[in-house]
């Protein structure tokens, strides 16, 4: 979906580049990096396996430059084309404004890109996207191998309904400029800003899946399946308009306008967090809380852990004042003197003097949690001798 | 959807800018940002001059649509806060409305509870500002045929085929 942004005046038009696995998606935006002025591109990201095979995406902005007062940015692509990620094809996929399909010209790969291209279409349904109605460019990479298809041959089988193509041996860079050139040109042509009208007043009303069509100049005439409309999504300055919104249903699980949760819900429940955890020694200390409480082994071994002062200890196990990622094997002093990649709160445009003590406001979430006050336990007898222990309380 | 456009006027990017700020002040986060499902960046606040927010944004937006995907693998409807802890930097990541997803960076100077108290509440604040996005109304920006020739001249000139 093109995103026009007036604040930063910028428009930006997502790319994909789809095919069969080791077609030559992934060497295109490299050549495409290597090539361009620097100032011209962002860093190619590619998160991939180790045999170099792409995983999840290869991902590179590019910038055009200002037309009209506004930058002009592509962000291009590539998805995995191993069969088996289907399932992350597919979230690459939201939000294509141009789609390059990056075929292998040789006769033996002919199977995979009639899989892949229809792989490619059963995705966008399931988005609600017509491939038709999506610039598209068909590349024929990999000329300059043996035993490859002729064009006339690759173009009645692979590309039956006359869509631009072009030729290319990507190793090499030949055709690579071409085929991103075209499908550029072909994307913003059909990048049109439409003036807002009032908003249609839409019940929200549930439905399974509910994506949105805007209604552009050009809209295209398809026969849709219509059911209730949902409330208007977020953003959409088409979608504020007056006419009414048509609505695709698709057959998908991915539900996109059903849920129930509110937004940035901050849950109390472990299981609406996910946790890329760097520490576990955390997750042992809160183990640990409950079986010193009921356990009669000796206080010591539980004191081990720090300061052995009844201070150190409070302030230690002191809620208000415990930042996320404490290690308690080293001392406080440590953890506030460690180096940080960012400069001084200063830089965040607001300031706060380092010397003085961050405030934490006081925060209850679970309302009052007083700590309870050291007690004395009942002395015992051990061998003969009587000892005494200190139980420092937690917060209930 | 190819025939969609997001669009963002001033105004809506100032509101949502200053409740950025505000939650970098509130739960002295180091910095925020707004970013699109797709992986646009929509704004940002606070310390990012050492950050390559362009390819954040499209990691986060992949990473946040991964993690959907998994929860639907698992039963759940979706997970509308993520929580990565680092070293020393940490990120925590929550749905605003449909669309866009609220990033916090932060150290250690605060706590994953000031964190999300105030991102959840300002976080309403943003859902409200995105939802009235349609109601803004302002000249469109015609981009007719001027704009095409001279976008085709922009790409003749970077792409330059050596060929």
């Amino acid at each position: 979906m093109v995103s026009i942004n007036y604040a930063f005046k910028e428009i930006i038009s997502k790319i994909v580049y789809y095919g069969p696995g080791l077609s030559g998606k992934t060497t295109n935006l490299q050549y495409v990096f290597k090539e361009i002025p620097s100032e011209t591109r962002g860093e190619l990201i590619s998160l991939a396996t180790d045999a170099d095979r792409t995983l999840y995406f290869d991902f590179l902005p590019v910038n055009v430059g200002t037309i009209q007062g506004f930058a002009t940015k592509f962000q291009l692509y590539t998805v995995p084309g191993q069969v088996y990620y289907n399932a992350t094809r597919k979230l690459v996929l939201r939000g294509v404004d141009g789609l390059v399909f990056v075929a292998d010209s040789q006769r033996a790969k002919m199977e995979e890109n009639l899989e892949s291209l229809q792989n490619l279409k059963d995705n966008l349904e399931e988005y609600g996207y017509d491939i038709s109605q999506i610039p598209m460019i068909v590349q024929f990479n990999k000329r300059d191998l043996p035993d490859i298809a002729s064009i006339e041959e690759l173009q009645r089988i692979l590309n039956p309904n006359n869509i631009p193509y072009c030729e290319a041996v990507a190793a090499t860079g030949e055709g690579v400029f071409k085929t991103l050139k075209t499908i550029c040109k072909m994307v913003l042509d059909q990048v049109k800003a439409k003036k807002m009208e009032p908003p249609r007043q839409v019940k929200p009303q549930p439905v399974e899946v509910g994506i949105p069509v805007g209604v552009g100049v050009a809209a295209p005439a398809r026969p849709v399946e219509r059911p209730a409309a949902p409330a208007a999504p977020v953003f959409n300055g088409i979608n504020a308009a007056a006419t009414e919104v048509p609505t695709l249903s698709v057959s998908s699980a991915d539900r996109i306008g059903t849920r129930d949760l509110e937004p940035a819900v901050i849950s109390d429940i472990p299981a609406n967090v996910v946790v890329s955890d760097a520490h576990d020694e955390r997750k042992a200390y809160r183990e640990e809380i409950p079986e010193r409480e009921s356990s009669d082994e000796p206080i010591e071994k539980a004191v081990l852990k720090g300061d052995s002062t009844d201070t150190a200890m409070k302030d230690k196990y002191d809620v208000g004042h415990l930042p996320i990622t404490q290690d308690y094997s080293e001392p406080d002093h440590r953890a506030h003197n460690r180096a940080s990649t960012f400069a001084s709160s200063q830089d965040y445009g607001y300031n706060i003097s380092d010397d003085e003590p961050t405030h934490v406001p006081d925060i209850s979430l679970k309302g009052n949690l007083p700590l309870r006050k050291p007690q004395m336990a009942e002395s015992r007898k051990v061998k003969g001798k009587k000892r005494k222990f200190t139980f420092f309380g937690l917060f209930k | 959807m190819s025939r969609e456009q997001q669009v963002l006027y001033e105004d809506q990017i100032q509101q949502i800018d200053q409740a950025l700020t505000r939650i970098i002040k509130e739960a002295e986060a180091k910095c925020a940002l707004l970013v699109d499902k797709d992986g646009h960046l929509v704004t940002r606040q606070g310390f990012t001059h050492t950050l390559d927010t362009t390819a954040l944004a499209a990691l986060l937006a992949g990473s946040f649509a991964s993690t959907k995907e998994i929860a639907r693998l698992v039963g759940e409807p979706e997970f509308s806060v993520l929580f990565h802890q680092g070293k020393k930097d940490h990120i925590h990541i929550s749905l605003i409305g449909e669309r866009t997803i609220l990033v916090v960076i932060f150290d250690d100077r605060t706590t994953i509870g000031m964190v999300r108290l105030y991102a959840k509440e300002i976080g309403e604040t943003l859902k409200n500002i995105v939802e009235n996005a349609g109601e803004h109304r302002q000249d469109g920006l015609e981009l007719g045929k001027e704009f095409s020739e001279s976008a085709e001249a922009k790409l003749d000139d970077i792409f330059q085929d050596k060929f």
